[in-house]
């Protein structure tokens, strides 16, 4: 076991121990690293000011060096970025000469105050890794933009500067920092677990399931520590650190996915992007969504199991795979000597209150798994938050019918979250759809939905816009399909 | 000094300019490096320690017990303040009205009652939990109208009048009364409070504040610590945003962490989390005002009659002086023949309210422009066509507090954007969309800004500056003005560089400081450059006349009798100038100072006529003092010239909702200004940008939920939602008009920082010709929409489907 944490800042290798492995990084990196130029603003991942660059190699993938992607680094703990290679703004320059994305903001007037120009510039920064040279225009820019948030410039100039920055031919961060020495280092640290103890608290980080299955049923009190992005924040707003914390970082069953043409099982540790590079094929309607929901920032660390294990009444994904078929693989120590224990809870059983699962203590979630869409099916996704991009939703809503002719609909399924306490399958809904859909039906049954729903009213709005939200998505959907 | 009269209206071809290639903000390379320094990215000191709020969760509560002795030991926990350890426990910018920490009775929900001091920030932690506060709740007053039947207010009613407004309304063909809601709005700054103090001792104490206000905040840091001004210094070497937000309110922040820094006699630092900053400072003042406005068959005005009452919170702050400027801006760009409008500032259990970008005006402004846009629908006209019947034009140019509309621009940018924007042809296009009720309803406006440029209250009205010219030809340059985003400091380089013809990276600005400038106004009421830049160039005039005065002798001596060469001999008689220029006609220009045109120009470079200057003991150093001219603003009669000058302009928006959601999309907008002759293009581009944006969040997403204690719940930005890259309109054409006519102020510029703000009221008003026309469609007949601000999707929904939302809540289905 190490006692450390073993992060590259800027191309050097730091060994992280005690009190700092707790830290959030944004802390870290300002007051003990001293690099001041990150930013901290909301502390829970909605403005970017943070942003900072990370790239992580999993233990023995071998192959090419996996890109520097954007992440917030105010709702990443030390001890979690473990084997991650981070640069931050003050890593951009070289010499006297500024990035690409540097020289362009200046140029292109897109500072004002500054405070959140490190965040934007490392956010261009992160789309230049992914995209060669030439191939950002105005929307593709703004997409990488969506997890910063500007209140003097109204973005324009920045926006302009992400392409003027993208125009310029440059040598990568990855070129610079991504070094075979740098990732060999950190792989060879790996490949032992991880134990950081300090006042009472415990960060675990082992290198099998089985160890992490054991560690979990040994501390009940223990937090998996996902990508952090969830339980950052209200450590961030003043809650203690839990006591004992499980990182499945060194665990590369988890990082996968598998998919036998049928069904696509992801990893507890796969991120949110690779899921949508994945899914374009299989599930197009889930891909596009997962577009809008959260920002890059959080989409290159958060997970699908994260997700699905925060049980959010308005979790964006779940209405989905509760439509498509979604269930969660769950592993527990043996009661004696031989094999983890594993069985399958289907989503539509996962939920037993807000926020309460159907997991025993000790069950670890390793993966979540959901069907391709069929060929004869329509799937179709929505989400109304009060803000377009990187909102929390206020109703969400998934429909997937198949269809037994034009207009006929020979099985339907009806998905909604925000509406209760749980997200919500509608058997009655579902029901009722079965056979010939017109206007009249449909918005019998928008009525009827409307009426099943049993919405709140809070700060994101009352439950009579929730309700009329409700309805309203079902007629959206039925418009589509018939018109379509 | 005669009062300068202005050139008449221009003619209709306005003067359109693209970017003639700006210099970058002068903080660009820092900030795109990410080594600007911020007040929490100043190194932490040995000892210093970190500070933290205990505030009351309830609007109203009485302080039944507070128990720090817990708190006090936990380890690494040094500090707890009360209100017992302040000298002077009240402060306010206006009325001093308003206790630094709670003594007996919290007065809103975020009140703060205590402070902790400790050493790292996992003790500060434990210490704010282990603090032992008990409250009485109260009744609280949590509304406007609630605190208008319990008569509670802070100050007396304000009341502008022009004609006989009932009598016109009585005469009126035709009429229309209504009540407009308008919301608060967080400045979302995104730099939080933020001070660190380090203790005096040897000197005074030491205040880095995220201030607008430095001068303030050193007055409320000395009292609350019972010291004299001259022990106290406070220094903003930048901000990451102000808004209005840090005028007055960051004043009782820094306070708060010099009484941990006089307590403990350690460094001490508070920067508030964006949660307890959105919880413990004030908003945009939340309005609500009844009017009734009289209007004939072509739609122009008569006679408005208006009440307005805000919601002042629970001290004074800003709040009347915030009324004053909405009374002034009812107006806007139209001229009403018959006024009466008076206002009202209520006292509720909310966090004190405050300045924000556009100080009331935003208000008066959104008042006229809904009236104008349910007349249209009244006499059938389009909205814009009535809005041009309106505008002030040449004999109907007076406002109704009798100031005349100089350098009027408002008819031609009415006309030139109109055809720029190809209004006619897109009002068609959206006629005809409008016409298929399965398309989502798209909506058209154009509104118009006249914002008046001069703080009311006329004392404030003055700046000064220091200019130092070093040996080298290099100047350092130091103001009250503070830098926030807005680009003050790099426009005033730019105005002394222009001054001695020296390079703008000859000029460093240096931090503000009370210590350099005292005595200064806050940073606010779009007036930073005017006023510091006015002093600046003050100081430069008089250090320019010197220097010519001595070029003109130098040119007239031989070389070898010049200073540098004979001042260390005293074999010469030294050379003495006045302040006043020579006859002479001579330039500071390229780098140096030329004496005499033509043939017989003579010339000598910056630098060497500074060091000839300083052997001959003539000072390149000077104080500035600038005071604005001709105001001449009576408070109590609502009568006079309020204001040096106008910023003016219009925009048109085009927006499209979802007509299952209530989600406003906006499509495009163009938008023109008159900014006079802009120093720096591009920085004035950022406001006008920056500023309509920040603009489109106040009348559409941003909207203020508290609990039913009136603790604020959305108070971070998963919850309030600002702007979003991908909210800026889909089009957007923002241009700028130049403008030479502005002869009233320094350079012929204009004040860019709050006007554009109000341009963004064009995207509520064409949410509310969408839902309009939409209903049209529906009902066969346009009728007018109310429409609070912001016009959340909730509400866009509601106005759409008012017959749905009533069998909902009528209790059946949706």
């Amino acid at each position: 076991m190490r006692d450390y944490a073993l992060i590259h800042v800027n191309g050097v290798p730091r060994e992280v121990r005690g009190r700092d492995a707790f830290m959030m990084l944004a802390d870290w990196l300002r007051r003990e690293v001293g690099l001041p130029g990150t930013k901290i603003v909301c502390a829970e991942g909605d403005c970017g000011a943070c942003t900072v660059l990370r790239a992580f190699a999993p233990r023995g993938a071998g192959g090419s060096p996996p890109r520097f992607e954007a992440v917030n680094s105010c709702i990443a703990m030390v001890a979690q970025m473990d084997g991650s290679h981070l640069v931050t703004v003050e890593g951009l320059q070289e010499g006297d000469v500024p990035a690409p994305a540097q020289e362009a903001m200046l140029r292109c007037h897109g500072s004002q105050c500054g405070y959140c120009t490190p965040g934007f510039v490392m956010a261009i920064s992160g789309m230049l890794e992914q995209h060669p040279v030439g191939e950002i225009d105005d929307r593709v820019a703004a997409n990488h933009l969506t997890g910063n948030l500007c209140r003097c410039t109204g973005y324009q100039p920045i926006v302009e500067a992400a392409c003027a920055a993208a125009a310029v031919d440059r040598r990568s961060v990855g070129d610079r920092y991504g070094t075979a020495e740098a990732f060999s280092r950190a792989e060879e640290a790996m490949d032992r677990g991880l134990e950081i103890a300090h006042e009472g608290r415990r960060v675990f980080a082992p290198t099998t399931l089985e160890e992490a299955c054991a560690f979990a049923s040994r501390h009940p009190e223990c937090r998996v520590a996902g990508a952090f992005t969830d339980l950052g924040v209200p450590i961030n707003k003043g809650r203690a650190m839990p006591p004992a914390l499980l990182s499945l970082h060194l665990i590369p069953e988890l990082l996968e996915m598998e998919d036998d043409g049928r069904r696509l099982r992801v990893g507890a540790r796969v991120s949110l992007a690779s899921l949508r590079r994945r899914c374009r094929d299989a599930s197009p309607e889930f891909a596009r969504f997962l577009n809008l929901f959260a920002s890059p920032q959080i989409k290159n660390v958060a997970t699908l199991v994260g997700n699905v294990a925060t049980g959010s009444p308005i979790g964006d994904t779940l209405p989905f795979l509760l439509v498509a078929g979604g269930s969660v693989h769950v592993a527990s120590p043996p009661a004696g000597r031989g094999p983890l224990r594993r069985r399958e809870i289907p989503m539509t059983e996962l939920y037993r209150g807000y926020r309460q699962l159907a997991l025993e203590p000790g069950e670890i979630i390793t993966h979540v798994a959901f069907d391709h869409d069929a060929g004869d099916e329509t799937i179709r996704l929505y989400k109304v938050s009060q803000r377009k991009d990187l909102d929390i939703t206020t109703v969400g809503a998934a429909f997937a019918v198949v269809w037994d002719g034009p207009r006929r609909i020979a099985s339907a399924r009806v998905a909604y979250g925000g509406v209760a306490a749980v997200p919500l399958r509608m058997p009655e809904i579902e029901a009722a759809l079965v056979g010939e859909l017109d206007p009249r039906k449909a918005e019998s049954i928008a009525r009827a939905i409307g009426d099943a729903v049993q919405p709140i009213s809070d700060v994101r709005g009352t439950a009579a816009y929730r309700r009329v939200l409700a309805a309203n998505l079902f007629r959206r959907f039925a418009t589509e399909v018939l018109d379509g | 000094m005669a009062e300068p009269r202005s050139r008449d209206t221009p003619a209709a071809r306005l003067d359109v300019r693209p970017d003639p290639g700006s210099a970058p903000h002068d903080s660009a390379h820092t900030h795109v490096t990410g080594r600007s320094e911020y007040v929490d990215d100043r190194p932490m000191r040995p000892g210093e320690l970190l500070c933290g709020l205990i505030y009351s969760p309830y609007a109203r509560a009485r302080l039944k017990r507070l128990d720090l002795s817990d708190a006090l030991r936990i380890p690494g926990v040094v500090a707890a303040i009360t209100a017992a350890d302040v000298a002077h426990n009240l402060w306010g910018s206006i009325v001093v009205d308003q206790p630094l920490l709670v003594e007996e009775e919290a007065q809103y929900a975020g009140e703060v009652v205590a402070v902790i001091g400790a050493e790292t920030p996992e003790a500060l932690r434990r210490g704010l939990a282990a603090v032992r506060v008990e409250w009485t709740r109260l009744p609280a007053i949590r509304s406007i109208d609630e605190a208008i039947t319990a008569e509670r207010f802070i100050g007396a009613e304000r009341r502008i009048e022009r004609g006989d407004a009932g009598a016109a309304l009585q005469a009126a063909s035709h009429t229309l009364e209504g009540t407009l809601v308008i919301e608060g709005a967080d400045h979302f700054y995104l730099e939080s409070m933020a001070a660190v103090v380090y203790p005096g001792g040897d000197g005074p104490f030491e205040v880095h504040s995220s201030t607008q206000h430095p001068t303030e905040t050193q007055h409320v840091v000395a009292e609350a610590l019972g010291v004299p001004f001259s022990d106290v210094s406070c220094i903003a070497r930048r901000l990451g945003g102000g808004f209005g937000g840090k005028e007055s309110q960051a004043a009782p922040i820094a306070a708060y962490a010099a009484l941990v820094a006089r307590a403990s006699g350690r460094p001490a630092r508070l920067v508030l989390g964006k949660d307890d900053d959105m919880i413990v400072t004030g908003k945009r003042n939340p309005f609500q005002i009844r009017y009734r406005v009289g209007f004939d068959g072509d739609g122009r005005l008569l006679a408005l009659q208006a009440v307005l009452h805000s919601d002042g919170g629970a001290y004074a702050d800003l709040s009347t002086a915030i009324m004053e400027r909405a009374l002034l801006h009812c107006d806007n760009a139209y001229f009403i023949p018959n006024v009466e409008v008076r206002g009202r500032v209520c006292r509720t259990n909310h966090h004190p309210h405050t300045a924000f970008r556009g100080f009331g005006g935003p208000k008066g402004v959104a008042l006229v422009e809904s009236i104008l846009e349910d007349v249209a629908g009244v006499v059938g006209r389009d909205a814009l066509d009535v809005r041009r019947v309106n505008v002030y034009a040449p004999g109907r140019d007076e406002t109704h507090y009798g100031q005349t509309v100089e350098n009027n621009l408002l008819p031609s940018l009415f006309e030139s954007l109109e055809e720029r924007c190809e209004y006619r042809r897109r009002r068609e296009e959206i006629r005809a969309w409008n016409g298929d009720p399965s398309n989502n309803p798209r909506g058209l406006s154009m509104t118009a800004v006249k914002f008046g440029i001069s703080f009311t209250t006329r004392f404030l009205n003055q700046a000064n500056a220091l200019v130092n010219v070093h040996r080298d030809g290099t100047m350092q340059v130091s103001t009250g003005a503070v830098e926030m985003g807005q680009g003050v400091n790099s426009r005033i380089a730019a105005l002394v560089a222009e001054q001695f013809g020296q390079p703008l990276d000859a000029v460093r600005m240096l931090a503000t400081s009370t210590e350099r400038n005292a005595n200064t106004s806050p940073t606010a009421a779009s007036s930073g450059t005017d006023l510091n830049g006015a002093a600046a160039v003050a100081a430069c005039e008089r250090i320019r006349g010197r220097l010519a005065s001595l070029a003109a002798r130098l040119r007239d001596l031989p070389e070898d009798a010049w200073p540098s060469r004979t001042a260390g001999l005293g074999t010469q008689p030294e050379l003495t100038v006045a302040d006043t220029p020579p006859p002479l006609p001579v330039r500071f220009e390229h780098g140096r100072v030329r004496v005499g045109d033509g043939d017989a120009a003579w010339s000598i470079g910056f630098a060497e006529l500074v060091q000839e200057a300083h052997r001959s003991r003539i000072s390149t150093c000077e104080y500035g003092h600038f005071a604005t001219p001709h105001l001449a603003f009576d408070k109590i009669e609502g009568h006079g010239r309020a204001f040096l000058y106008f910023t003016q302009g219009v925009a048109a928006s085009e927006v499209e909702i979802d007509r299952w959601t209530g989600e406003v999309k906006v499509r495009r907008v163009d938008l023109l200004m008159d900014l006079g002759r802009p120093v720096n293009h591009a920085l004035d581009m950022g406001q006008v940008v920056g500023g309509f944006v920040q603009g489109m969040g106040w009348v559409t997403t941003e909207h203020l939920h508290y609990d039913e204690n009136g603790l604020l719940v959305s108070h971070s930005p998963s919850t309030y939602k600002i702007p979003n890259v991908q909210d800026t309109p889909r089009i957007f054409n923002a241009e700028l008009v130049f403008n030479e006519g502005n002869v009233a102020n320094l350079r012929r510029t204009k004040a860019a920082g709050e006007p554009p703000l109000m341009l963004a009221l064009s995207v509520w008003t064409a949410v509310r010709d969408a839902v309009s026309s939409a209903r049209a469609v529906r009902v066969g007949r346009r009728e007018p929409i109310a429409m609070a601000i912001p016009a959340t999707a909730e509400r866009v929904l509601r106005a759409l489907e008012a017959e749905t939302f009533a069998r909902v809540e009528g209790g059946r289905t949706g």
